[in-house]
This record gives C-alpha cells, sequence and structure tokens, in this order.
C-alpha cells in the first residue's frame, strides 16, 4: 500500500552532466516509445538513484504497512473475517518481498534497504504512523488506505522500469481481494447497529486528514519532478491522484451515510476537480521526519523483529550460496 | 513496549547488539511457475534462501499462494547463463555464435523473452557441453518463428523441481476463496441498508 | 455412529487447529525473513481454515454455528491440546512445536482419510496437499536449523526438551477411544502416537538435536478434557475481543 507522497528528493542541475548524450538519447527514445528499461539496459544515474528511492520507500510502506492491520490481526470477529485480515496482513508483507527485489535488481541489496529502514535513512508512507484505535480503524485502512494505494500502484504499473512494473502487476491483482474485502467489512458496520455506525465515523473522522496526506503535498509546494515524469518514474502528479481517489471513493463513503470531516469537500462542477481544505502540510513534514504518533513504534517494532531474527538468518548463512543481483 | 497491538505488547525486549555483518543476506533463486497443464514454466521472481531446498519451500508460498498453480521450480540466479538483451527487430539468436561440440553433455532449460517487459518462458531443453554451447543448439533447435529478446539457458541439474508426490500441494488453491475478491460481495447488504434509509 | 464420541473428536481436532492457527498468526509481520514470514502465515490461515471446515461438520451434527463455537466459548469448553496455547516464545520454540504439532496433524488426518464417518475422510483426502507443505516446510526448517550453528542447535535443543511433554499431551486418550476404534471412525491415539514418535524420530535423526529417552518424558495432560494452562483465557479474551463488543451484531 503506496501513496507516492514526498517520494523524491529535490534534483540538483549537475545531477545528468556527465551522462553520455546518445545514450541518454536512446534511453529516453525507448520511454517514449512505450518500452520498459531491464536492469541490464543502460540508464542515467538519476534514474537508477531515484527509481532505488521510489521503490524502496513502496517497499518499506507495505512492510510497515502491515502493522497498523496486524493490530487487528488476533482480534477480527468471526472465521471470514479472521481469515481475511489473516491473508490480507501477509499479502502486504508478500508484496514488500516483490518490491525489495524489484529494487535490488537495480543494485542495492535488501538488506542494505532494511537497514536504512530501521535507522531512518530512508522513509515509508507517512499513513502508517498513525494507530488503529479501533476495528473500524483496520476497516479503514482496508478499504479506502488500499483503495488510494491502487490509484497510485495503477498508474506507477505504466511506468518505465520492466521489474517494477511486473511487481506492481502482480500487486495489483492481489490488491484486488483487499479492497472488496475492506468494502464489504464497512458495508457490515454502516448498516449495522448504531455502535458499528459510530466506530467508523470516528475512524472516518481520524483517518481523513493523513488519508489527503497520503498522495503527497500539494503540487504548488511538491518539489519539481518533471524529468521524473518525463522518464516514466512519476506518473501522476500528487493533486491528480488525490482527485482520482476523491472521484471514486468520495461517492461510496457518502452512499453509505456517512460524513466526511471536511465541511469545504466538493465537487467543483466548472474545474471538474474537488474542492476541499488544503491538508495541513506541517502536520505532513513533522510526521514524516519522525514526529508522528506511531513513528518511533513501527520502527522499533521492525527493530524487534530484525533482532530476534538475527539467530536464524546466522544459522541460514552458508558459504555454498552467495547474494547476487536479481535477473529481472 | 505499550502499544494498541496486543501482539507488540507482548513483545521481548531486545537490546541493540554489537554492530552487524554487513551483507548477511544469503544467496539469490529465480522462481518459475506453471499456472496450468500446457502452459509453460514462467519466470515470476526471486527469494532469497539458503540452498536450493530452502528456496523451494519459501517459494511455494512466497508465489504461489493466490493465482492459479500446479507446479514450480528454482535455481540460483548464479545458474542462469543470459544472453544479450536486444531491442528493434534484433533477434538474441542473432548475437549467438556456433560453439564448438564439446563431450560431457548435460541437459539445459531454454527460456525466451518475447516481449520486453514481460516475462520468460520455457521452451524445452538441449543437450551441450557448456552454458554457450546451449544456446547454439537452441538456436538450431528452439528458435521459432517468433522474435526472441533475450534467451536464458539454466542446467537442469541444478534446478529443484516439484517432485511426483508433491504435485497435490496445490490441490486446494481454488478453494481458498477467502482470498478472492469474489468472497466479498456486499451489493446485497448495500441495497437493503440502501432501501431502508431511503424510507427513513 | 456413536455421536458423542465423533463430536468429542471433531472438537479436540478443530480446537486444537484454531488455537495454533490463531497463534502462529501473531508472527505475521514480525518473522525472521519475509518469505518466511509469507510461508508461516499461511500455515496458520490453513489452520484456522481446517477448523472451520471441522466446525461446520459439528454444526451438520446439531452443534451451534461456527463463529459461535470458536468466539463465545470459555477455556474450560475447549478441548485443544496444551502445547497449542503456549505463548509462541522465540522462533525456535515456534518453529519446534510447528514441527512436532504438524507431525501429528498431517499423520491423524491420513489416518482419518480410512475413516467409517465419511464427511471427515473427505476432508482429510481433501487437505492432503497442504499438510504435505506442513511437514515439508517444517522438516526442511528443522533439518536446517537442527545442524546449523551452536546457537541455533541450542536453541533448538532447549526448546524440544521444553515442548515434548506437551506434544505427548496430544494424544491424552479419549473416553470413546473404543468407541471411535470400533467403529472405525478413528484408529486411536496410541496408534497416532507411535506412528508420530516413529517420524519424529527419523526426522530428528538426521539433524544435531538430542530426543531424550521417550520414558523419561512425563506428558502435559488435561487440555482435552477442558483443563489449561493459564495462556488459553487470555488469548480467547483477545480474540473475541470485537466480537463481544455486540455478538448479536454481524461484522
Amino acid at each position: 500500500m503506496y501513496g507516492g507522497g514526498n517520494t523524491f528528493e529535490g534534483i540538483k542541475s549537475d545531477e545528468l552532466t556527465g551522462e553520455d548524450p546518445v545514450k541518454l538519447a536512446e534511453f529516453e527514445a525507448r520511454i517514449e516509445r512505450g518500452e520498459k528499461i531491464e536492469p541490464s539496459d543502460w540508464m542515467p544515474k538519476l534514474y537508477r538513484k531515484q527509481l532505488i528511492r521510489m521503490i524502496e520507500q513502496h517497499a518499506h510502506s507495505e512492510i510497515i504497512g502491515a502493522l497498523p492491520e496486524g493490530t487487528w490481526i488476533t482480534r477480527a470477529p468471526g472465521f471470514k473475517r479472521k481469515m481475511a485480515l489473516m491473508a490480507k496482513v501477509q499479502d502486504e508483507v508478500g508484496h514488500g518481498q516483490l518490491l525489495y527485489s524489484a529494487a535490488e535488481t537495480l543494485g542495492k541489496s535488501r538488506e542494505a534497504m532494511i537497514d536504512d529502514l530501521i535507522n531512518g535513512k530512508s522513509k515509508y508512507s507517512n499513513i502508517f504512523n498513525y494507530p488503529t484505535f479501533t476495528w473500524a480503524d483496520c476497516c479503514f485502512i482496508s478499504w479506502l488506505v488500499d483503495a488510494g494505494a491502487i490509484v497510485n500502484q495503477l498508474a506507477n504499473a505504466k511506468g518505465s522500469y520492466g521489474p517494477y512494473c511486473r511487481a506492481l502487476d502482480r500487486i495489483c491483482a492481489e490488491e484486488s481481494f483487499h479492497l472488496k474485502y475492506g468494502h464489504h467489512c464497512v458495508i457490515y458496520l454502516a448498516s449495522g447497529t448504531q455502535k458499528q455506525r459510530d466506530m467508523f465515523q470516528e475512524a472516518l473522522n481520524r483517518w481523513w486528514p493523513p488519508m489527503m496526506h497520503f498522495f503527497g503535498p500539494s503540487d504548488k509546494i511538491s518539489v519539481h519532478t518533471e524529468i521524473l515524469m518525463k522518464w516514466k518514474v512519476k506518473m501522476g502528479t500528487n493533486d491528480d491522484m488525490r482527485n482520482q481517489f476523491l472521484d471514486m471513493y468520495v461517492p461510496k463513503i457518502w452512499e453509505l451515510g456517512f460524513t466526511i470531516p471536511d465541511p469545504n469537500l466538493k465537487k467543483n462542477t466548472e474545474t471538474g476537480r474537488w474542492d476541499y481544505t488544503e491538508p495541513d502540510w506541517e502536520e505532513f513534514k513533522r510526521v514524516i521526519n519522525g514526529d508522528g504518533p506511531c513513528n518511533s513504534e513501527r520502527l522499533e517494532v521492525r527493530r524487534i523483529a530484525e533482532e530476534r531474527g538475527r539467530w536464524v538468518r546466522e544459522a541460514l548463512r552458508t558459504a555454498k550460496t552467495e547474494y547476487v543481483t536479481p535477473l529481472a | 513496549m505499550k502499544s494498541l497491538d496486543p501482539r507488540v505488547s507482548r513483545l521481548p525486549e531486545t537490546g541493540n547488539s554489537s554492530p552487524k555483518v554487513p551483507l548477511d543476506q544469503f544467496g539469490t533463486f529465480e522462481v518459475f511457475v506453471q499456472p496450468k497443464e500446457g502452459k509453460p514454466f514462467q519466470h515470476e521472481g526471486i527469494v532469497h534462501a539458503p540452498n536450493l531446498e530452502m528456496a523451494y519451500v519459501l517459494a511455494k508460498e512466497a508465489f504461489t499462494r493466490r493465482f492459479t498453480c500446479i507446479s514450480i521450480f528454482v535455481t540460483e540466479t548464479r545458474n542462469v547463463y543470459v544472453s544479450a538483451l536486444t531491442d528493434g527487430d534484433e533477434d538474441a539468436y542473432d548475437h549467438v555464435t556456433k560453439v564448438a561440440s564439446t563431450s560431457g553433455k548435460e541437459t539445459f532449460e531454454i527460456f525466451h523473452l518475447l516481449k520486453r517487459g514481460k516475462q520468460h518462458q520455457h521452451v524445452g531443453k538441449v543437450e551441450a557441453g557448456s552454458h554457450n554451447e546451449a544456446l547454439w543448439v537452441a538456436s538450431q533447435q528452439l528458435r521459432g518463428n517468433k522474435q526472441v529478446f533475450n534467451i536464458w539457458a539454466i542446467k537442469t541439474s541444478g534446478i529443484r523441481f516439484t517432485k511426483q508426490e508433491d504435485l497435490d500441494l496445490w490441490n486446494t488453491l481454488g478453494e481458498k476463496k477467502f482470498r478472492d475478491a469474489a468472497a466479498y460481495k456486499g451489493g446485497d447488504k448495500l441495497k437493503s441498508f440502501l432501501e431502508k434509509t431511503a424510507q427513513q | 455412529m456413536n455421536n458423542e464420541a465423533l463430536k468429542e473428536l471433531l472438537y479436540k481436532m478443530a480446537d486444537d487447529q484454531l488455537i495454533l492457527g490463531h497463534r502462529n498468526s501473531e508472527w505475521t509481520g514480525f518473522g525472521p525473513l519475509l518469505e518466511e514470514d509469507i510461508a508461516f502465515s499461511s500455515m496458520a490461515q490453513d489452520k484456522v481454515g481446517h477448523s472451520l471446515a471441522l466446525y461446520t461438520i459439528l454444526q451438520e451434527l446439531g452443534e451451534q454455528d461456527p463463529d459461535t463455537v470458536a468466539f463465545t466459548r470459555n477455556a474450560e469448553q475447549f478441548h485443544n491440546s496444551l502445547l497449542t496455547e503456549l505463548p509462541n516464545g522465540e522462533y525456535d520454540f515456534s518453529l519446534i512445536r510447528h514441527f512436532l504439532y504438524d507431525t501429528a496433524e498431517a499423520l491423524r488426518f491420513e489416518m482419518l482419510t480410512q475413516s467409517s464417518f465419511e464427511p471427515l475422510a473427505q476432508l482429510s483426502a481433501k487437505i492432503r496437499g497442504e499438510l504435505r507443505y506442513h511437514t515439508m516446510h517444517a522438516n526442511t526448517w528443522i533439518k536446517q536449523l537442527g545442524s546449523a550453528t551452536t546457537e541455533s542447535i541450542t536453541r533448538l535443543q532447549k526448546s524440544l526438551e521444553y515442548a515434548l511433554p506437551y506434544a505427548l499431551g496430544m494424544f491424552e486418550k479419549s473416553p470413546f477411544e473404543n468407541a471411535l476404534i470400533s467403529e472405525g471412525i478413528f484408529a486411536g491415539e496410541q496408534v497416532l502416537e507411535d506412528k508420530w514418535k516413529r517420524k519424529v524420530e527419523e526426522v530428528l535423526a538426521q539433524t544435531q538435536l538430542q530426543l531424550p529417552a521417550w520414558d523419561t518424558i512425563t506428558p502435559h495432560l488435561g487440555g482435552r478434557v477442558g483443563k489449561h494452562t493459564e495462556h488459553l483465557q487470555p488469548l480467547l479474551d483477545e480474540m473475541s475481543e470485537v466480537l463481544r463488543i455486540d455478538p448479536t451484531a454481524e461484522w
């Protein structure tokens, strides 16, 4: 589950100097034709660097994203929910596995990525730094955070890097179950008792601001990514993604009789886009820089998991095999 | 650690142990899946594992828990010999040159990439004395009408196949409906809810 | 057919699968490597799925629906073996338990493919492939870690010695043993226990782990008659926390 928020560093003006202009032109022509770039193809250093950064963040978001829903894995009500949630959280871990593998084809090992996650060097989706107080929070994530992720992932699956696109094709196919399951859970809360309805309304109130943050800062204030759009690393602007999500899901939330906690939220009939209260981007920055309600817990859980698993990995290490970069 | 997640609240405290040995990640293994009878094995991705057997066991759930599958095999990435990757109307076999036949023949599995951006598929096996010779023999025996962008040759002896007695591993895959979107049809519930609220 | 005997068998099997499936699902997201995290979760899902199938058979025999049975009974009404309810501990214990339990699980269902009770025989035949994966997974890991580093061998050895008395408790005899055997429903705990011991010996012989003499191990019994450790009730309370907000609501 990944929203693409704040993925890219500012690009320094000299980062493209030194690239062979003939190779660069061939590379760009290939992307222009709609062909995929494969690991053995020539690519600019900047392309490699930004792709590693993006895919790695996406992978971390899956692994960390398993935690807020995992909070309810032992408490899901009834067999149907229990088995679905087990399978869904498992899928998030599986998506992490696929995405780390895709990033590895660019030359960074999974271990190095996980180290950077734990030591705080690399980021993950901001939304997973918020707590899941009740079962309804868990349902919000299953439905709407996954929905947001799918908007982003479907776009990215049309990107230029072969291994990433293939991982995303697989992930999107798996996510269709997540989305349906999440919606199913919320329909049951909506049509259930007053207590159940209240639970979801409260979850919606809590999660709406981070959901709006999920797609990243407004285009007006985000770093310039033209070159990444041209190279089909970034496939849509943050505002476009956010708008697409609102188009698809606001009516479904309203249909269930819930109130979205933004009095200014409405479709602008002139622009065809959604008007909304500008999200608090200062809070977004604060949380992404470590000061959210769950940042320290999320990383501490990962650190403990790595620490507890260390003896297992050390026992499995053998001289007979060695780490190599995956082929595709 | 105090947490909303009871599992996290139960986690033991662990100290930070001494700086870890860098790169303790183990080997890389490529995973191939046969989705159904009559379809070729297709490359699906990798797992990291300490040996071939562990790779097989881990690959099974990493790659075949959701979509149809009747068989898998895995091999170490180092065992995959990769031809040049071509583009335009250039065929990968155009770069394969004749290699003198050597003694000590072994079997190699041959895979073709028929479209850039897609996955390699198994096309057959050849007998050869080296990976290079395997590509040459494949160019004589397995090259079809379709353009090939990339060829992989894998020594059969380095592959962990699915054993005959393990073919039932995927028997119940189709019955695990709880992992299917189709098991979560909320339409009727939603409809009756909307009808009820419309009356109010 | 002796329904009382049959129900007792089904309950203890279903409860075993549910409780251990639940326990193993606690590892999801915390596993020692990503691929293993995924594999272990799949097997937990299989177990919970088996428990659902067994509770569904029980429902057909007149018991309450699976959700009610699984989520609203108290500890003393559960018939799972004590082994399944113990906390996960570190991965060494979870793996050893997985090995000891799943070896028995596979053999039990294998025996039940011959059951005169048709629904159970059919279920057992159907899930054979899943169980084959469980034992393949367990055996591969135990062989690997049971002969790797001093630390891994020491850890597994310690967990093995801790788990064995509980593991023998899996074969606590039912008051209906004779009826089950004579009616051809199940060949009995004794037969299963003997097969299990041979299998455990065979796998451990391929490792550097030491199996204590069987006659030196005193089984921890009681689970099959509702006498549980202090760990089961909190597990059940946690499992049913949301459902209990309103047990009559649809979730």
